[in-house]
């Protein structure tokens, strides 16, 4: 089995530095971290190693510091990395990023699965699995929470409203993979003492972690990054805020509290009797 | 040319989604605004009674396209179907809409990607207007744009909204998250045409079998349907905390227990639970909002509740701004008390009462 999986690395939201005045996220200064949603995928990935063997094969797209998320992915289990880092794939939209992604994942070679986290934290678009699907002109399997691999087939449950459904589909294929799926284990000690050794030796770093640019993979620079975007974020503004008159109540002993709120309201009214 | 707005309105088991017709709602606005029309196509099996509903939900054309390989929704033969309809058009559509359902997330950026055009995610607001692009680091875009799709989504965290154009190609499309607009109202004197759509569907198109489907309850949370919504945040600080969210949730009759993203990111709770932009748009009588901070990601899935309770340490959070009543505390101190007050045998307003009075 030659798994991939697609990675990002992106800012921590739940820290409040690197936020501008205007909500908006200043990189440079925000904290960095694995999108939480590839941590599933990741697991995904490996699970196909420990279960059929081959390889994994961990792609991300980013500025320099993203080798952070390669090395962790390392850590976990993942035999080599790919950095598609390129000044001119800034502004990137879901499409622009699918191209990129594409003509990496070529670079790479052939693949049997494809994983992706669901969505990532700092767009939730949800779109670049599908767009890399149908650049590849393979099948996908959305939501994936579940999958074994059988014969040269995939079954896998996947979420949908209300519910599951369970599929099989031939390889290869793209998988993004649901938050409710296997959450990933612990980095192993042998993939740590890798990392170790890998940031100590430059040589044997690239022969592990191909850092890799436009020219490199092939992919045409009018197609990504703000040339290749047909969308743009034209404004922002924000959000008005709703009433602003809350009643607060606080400062009293709990029981007060909560006496004065079902004064107020009659939560009564909706208990069970 | 009329210019065209486009609406793939979901159906399951031969049921009309809602998301269809909050779709058509919006797309009505749109068509009318651009001075097009208004058209829709439902995939399926035995589908054709649709229509009629369709139409009256706002739709001036409903394409259908019945084919027992329809039945059920896959990705590759909806894609096969919804491009050979896209492009059968003399003029492509302006504007595609979806819903940001499972199905529609999982078709819309493979449709989008095939026409390399624009597709703005799970959008809150839409509208038409002009933009001047001026940005000369991409001059092939410069100049002014008129009937624009604004795509408006919620972004970065905390508290904006982003307009999103792609007014370079057409169709100009974006997924709509569900519960946020509003379904026209039925109008079944509306009149309009209903078209066939051929199905030419190629054998990789069948590659993926579905084997099975279950809405089994077991594992539905209806959050859509209660009427009482106790939603646990990462305030709680430990999966244990659900423990005391439940028991509150217990105490009102219709209820479910919700929660916010950074919960089930955590681990704390299933997915199924979560409110918010990539979890459900719920719209309960009541909801209390435990140890949740407010990230407009949540609010956009919950802030159209009638009655909103915060409880949270932080009296500057940002939940307190669109709650309407906010008790500033901690929350494994009042959610006992509140749970000790609801299931006391006589309502302790009264006990209150009283004391108030000995006090003056």
């Amino acid at each position: 089995m030659k798994s991939f999986v697609l990675i990002k690395q992106v800012p921590d939201q739940s820290a409040k530095a690197g936020v501008n005045a205007d909500g908006t996220i200043d990189r440079a200064k925000a904290k960095r971290m694995l999108n939480p949603f590839d941590r599933y995928a990741l697991q995904a990935a490996l699970h196909t190693k420990r279960t059929y063997g081959g390889t994994v094969t961990a792609i991300t797209m980013g500025p320099p510091p993203a080798l952070e998320i390669l090395y962790e992915a390392i850590a976990h289990g993942v035999d080599r990395a790919i950095l598609l880092s390129d000044r001119r794939l800034a502004a990137s939209d879901t499409l622009a990023t699918a191209f990129a992604l594409f003509n990496t994942v070529r670079f790479a070679g052939a693949f049997d699965l494809i994983f992706c986290g669901l969505q990532t934290t700092d767009g939730d678009t949800a779109q670049v699995g599908p767009q890399l699907a149908e650049r590849l002109r393979v099948p996908q399997i959305t939501y994936c929470e579940w999958f074994e691999v059988q014969d040269g087939l995939i079954r896998a449950r996947r979420v949908v409203e209300g519910g599951t459904q369970t599929v099989t589909c031939p390889l290869p294929a793209v998988v993004t993979v649901a938050n409710s799926s296997e959450r990933l284990a612990y980095k192993t000690l042998r993939g740590a003492q890798r990392v170790q050794h890998l940031q100590r030796d430059e040589q044997l770093r690239r022969e592990v972690i191909s850092t890799v640019t436009l020219d490199d993979i092939g992919a045409d620079p009018e197609r990504c990054g703000l040339k290749g975007s047909p969308t743009i974020v034209a404004a922002t503004e924000k959000v008005g805020e709703i009433g602003g008159n809350c009643v607060f109540y606080q400062g009293k002993p709990v029981e007060m509290l909560v006496q004065d709120l079902t004064r107020n309201i009659a939560l009564r009214e909706w208990t069970k009797r | 040319m009329t210019k065209q707005v486009l609406v793939f309105a979901e159906q399951v088991a031969g049921e009309i989604q809602p998301i269809a017709l909050e779709l058509l709602g919006a797309g009505r606005l749109l068509a009318d605004k651009l001075g097009g029309i208004l058209s829709c196509v439902v995939l399926g099996q035995g589908i054709g009674q649709l229509a009629p509903a369709l139409i009256a939900g706002g739709a001036d054309v409903v394409h259908i396209a019945d084919h027992p390989e329809l039945a059920t929704y896959r990705t590759l033969p909806f894609r096969r179907v919804l491009i050979d309809l896209l492009t059968s058009f003399e003029e492509a559509p302006h504007i595609v809409l979806l819903g940001s359902t499972t199905t529609g997330r999982d078709l819309a950026p493979r449709i989008a990607a095939y026409f390399d055009t624009g597709l703005t995610a799970d959008c809150t607001e839409l509208d038409i207007g002009s933009y001047e692009h001026t940005n000369k680091m991409d001059p092939s875009k410069l100049g002014l744009y008129e009937n624009c799709l604004y795509a408006i989504r919620p972004s970065f965290g905390e508290s904006l909204k982003a307009r999103i154009l792609g007014p370079w190609k057409n169709p100009q499309m974006a997924t709509v998250r569900p519960g946020v607009m509003v379904p026209s109202v039925a109008d079944f004197t509306r009149t309009g045409q209903v078209q066939a759509v051929p199905v030419h569907l190629q054998p990789a198109d069948l590659c993926l079998v579905v084997q099975e489907t279950l809405r089994a309850v077991a594992h539905h949370v209806e959050l859509t349907k209660a009427e009482v919504i106790v939603s646990g945040g990462f305030g709680l600080g430990s999966p244990e905390g659900f423990t005391l969210i439940r028991e509150l949730a217990s105490c009102f009759e219709h209820s479910a227990v919700g929660s916010s993203r950074k919960a089930v990111d955590a681990g704390w709770i299933p997915h199924a639970h979560q409110v918010g932009q990539t979890g459900r748009t719920v719209r309960p009588r009541l909801y209390l909002a435990c140890g949740i901070s407010g990230a407009i990601q949540h609010r956009v899935g919950m802030d159209k509740s009638d009655l909103i309770i915060a409880i949270n340490k932080d009296s500057n959070a940002p939940i307190f701004k669109f709650a309407h009543h906010g008790i500033v505390g901690d929350l494994y101190q009042v959610i006992p008390e509140m749970i000790r007050q609801l299931q006391a045998p006589h309502p302790q307003e009264a006990v209150y009462a009283v004391r108030e009075n000995q006090r003056r």
